[in-house]
């Protein structure tokens, strides 16, 4: 037994010197395979690590095209408020980490110098986050408890002979609320509030005479990975009268995106290796047709076709364990890149990304030698060493 | 008696229609030095192609060493290769980029077991003691046809069949190859030749003409 294994060693110590001397000969061939390799793999490794962050990533990404998640009053308790209590309950039932923004609204009709225009009361802190696609000419409002500054829509600026800086009176009939605000900014969205003029939530509820309530809320949620259906539930359980609905138009074009995004990076992984197949197989035949000799030698001292596949799968291997191994540090740091240049954010080490890297590599790398390696079985000894 | 190591019975070799070798009847006995010699084209190589199981008969039989190699499956002629035969070439044949030691080695390799300290003996019996860590590339053309008699030895073959093996050495290496033959013949080895040249084919015990793929004549030289 102990000579068994004596001997199995040094065959294995013979089998690696010839791999080993095989492979430093050729060392622009091997390169070239090698490189090719850790191309792919380096593609893989990049691609895959990003595909794992990007849901996540994307969907803050998506974020800035505004609020995706509503909650106002149900059909059924026939009210058009809620209480701002209840709405702030709500918004903190989102998991940590996902809301991005939220303002509870609430709208009147009010008399402004030159005629009549809508009023939104909101939390300008949330509507920033919410709404980051407004074109703002002058400033946000910043201070929540501001009573004396208004923002206004682009449309209704003109209309009304408006702009930065002037003071508008704003009236409300029902209440005999008046007051004179400045205008702080103009806001153009290409939407409805182009029409509108906004104030903070408390002073809206004084001149509507709603204090406390609001007409409903939206927020901007990172979706990804998140039951945003099951959130909706678990809100409208808790609250009665309240109903709380993703809005589907936004959250479904998000799926969409990303899934066309993941689609197109499989895409690419997959032509990818498939250039790198067909390049190593082109190294590889081109290896064969150079040895073809050597291996007729062989087969004349007695090496049979299993031994001789073996030889050159093993190379093919050694090459390709190289190339995936330098593949996924530059792979890896690939990512880093696309994620700071993309996203702005690091990209996470996740350990799934080396059987995603390593099996369709070395797949990739056998494939190519599949061809070659029938060569070698093709070769005929007498044929191959008569040949000058 | 001696026993018989190698027989062809009615061998026939056809490339297409062209008959290379036709109806060839030898005997070779165990210990006997035969050359084969004929003009280009007489069918020397391809008669050593199929004595070294390199390549296939058309028709008739081949028995090396008590085995029928005619109709033997590829794997199984390899298996003949690497337990009967131990073949040299005119141009050595020897992998570029091994080492005179582990060109012989790759022999064993393929055929069963390692041995450094054999391979090394080999070498020395061949006067290349001192050169066995030099690649082929480092070696002068006698010394690279004594490695590949080395490794033709290695695996103590029932036959020895070399083709020109002198064919491209200078007059001195060519002296010292055929020393080599000599010594096998006198160790009872069993060697086939084929050779172009009469100087070293006067050496053998049996030579063996070949003309247009037929044995023309079949000579026994006086020792």
């Amino acid at each position: 037994m102990a000579g068994d294994k004596k001997l199995k060693m040094s065959k294995t110590k013979m089998f690696l010197r010839i791999i080993f001397k095989s492979l430093k000969v050729r060392r622009n061939r091997v390169f070239i395979t090698f490189f090719s390799i850790m191309i792919g793999a380096a593609i893989i490794t990049a691609l895959s690590s990003v595909y794992f962050d990007i849901s996540t990533k994307m969907s803050r990404e998506l974020r800035a095209y505004g609020a995706n998640f509503f909650i106002g009053p149900s059909a059924s308790s026939g009210s058009k408020a809620i209480d701002l209590p209840v709405i702030e309950a709500a918004i903190k039932m989102v998991p940590p980490g996902r809301l991005i923004g939220a303002s509870p609204y609430i709208y009147g009709v009010v008399r402004l110098d030159l005629g009549n225009a809508v009023m939104a009361g909101v939390d300008f802190a949330g509507l920033r986050r919410l709404s980051p696609y407004w074109q703002v000419e002058g400033k946000w409002i910043v201070v929540d408890f501001d009573d004396d500054s208004c923002m206004i829509g682009k449309t209704l600026a003109k209309n009304m002979e408006l702009k930065v800086g002037d003071s508008v009176n704003v009236v409300r009939t029902e209440t005999g609320f008046q007051k004179t605000l400045q205008i702080k900014g103009l806001a153009e969205t290409g939407q409805a509030e182009d029409e509108q003029i906004f104030v903070n939530l408390t002073l809206a509820g004084k001149i509507l005479g709603l204090e406390g309530k609001a007409n409903h809320a939206m927020l901007s949620i990172v979706s990804a990975g998140l039951d945003i259906d099951g959130l909706a539930s678990q809100i409208q359980g808790k609250f009665q009268g309240i109903d709380a609905k993703p809005i589907r138009k936004v959250s479904y074009s998000e799926g969409r995106i990303l899934e066309k995004i993941k689609g197109m990076m499989a895409l690419v992984a997959l032509i990818i290796l498939t250039v790198t197949t067909l390049c190593v197989m082109t190294t590889l035949i081109a290896v064969v047709s150079e040895r073809t000799r050597e291996i007729g030698l062989m087969k004349a001292i007695g090496a049979d076709n299993k031994s001789i596949v073996m030889q050159f799968l093993s190379e093919t291997l050694m090459i390709g364990l190289a190339g995936v191994a330098a593949g996924l540090i530059v792979g890896f740091i690939l990512a880093q890149v696309l994620g700071q240049a993309v996203f702005g954010s690091s990209i996470s080490f996740r350990i799934i990304v080396l059987p995603l890297t390593l099996i369709p590599s070395i797949a990739a790398a056998l494939l190519a030698a599949a061809i070659p390696v029938r060569m070698t079985v093709n070769v005929a000894p007498a044929q191959a060493l008569k040949e000058e | 008696m001696k026993k018989i190591v190698l027989e062809t019975k009615g061998l026939i070799k056809r490339f297409g229609s062209v008959t290379s070798l036709n109806n060839i009847n030898i005997q070779v006995a165990e210990g006997e030095w035969v050359s084969i010699m004929g003009p280009s084209g007489s069918g020397k190589t391809t008669m050593l192609n199929i004595l070294s199981c390199l390549d296939t008969l058309t028709e008739g039989q081949y028995i090396l060493d008590g085995v029928d190699t005619s109709r033997l499956t590829e794997k199984e002629q390899v298996v003949v290769r690497r337990e009967k035969i131990g073949l040299i070439f005119q141009q050595f044949h020897l992998v570029p980029y091994l080492t005179a030691l582990e060109n012989v080695l790759l022999a064993q390799y393929y055929h069963s077991i390692i041995d450094k300290n054999d391979a090394k003996e080999a070498l020395e019996h061949v006067g290349l003691g001192h050169r066995i860590n030099h690649l082929p590339s480092q070696l002068s053309g006698g010394e690279q046809q004594r490695v590949c008699i080395a490794r033709a030895l290695i695996n103590q073959p029932a036959i020895i069949l070399a083709d020109e093996p002198t064919g491209n050495l200078d007059e001195a290496n060519e002296e010292i190859i055929l020393n080599h033959f000599k010594g096998l013949h006198k160790e009872g080895r069993t060697i086939i030749l084929v050779t172009h040249n009469p100087e070293l084919a006067e050496f053998s015990d049996r030579v063996i003409r070949l003309h247009h793929g037929r044995v023309e004549e079949d000579v026994r030289l006086q020792g």
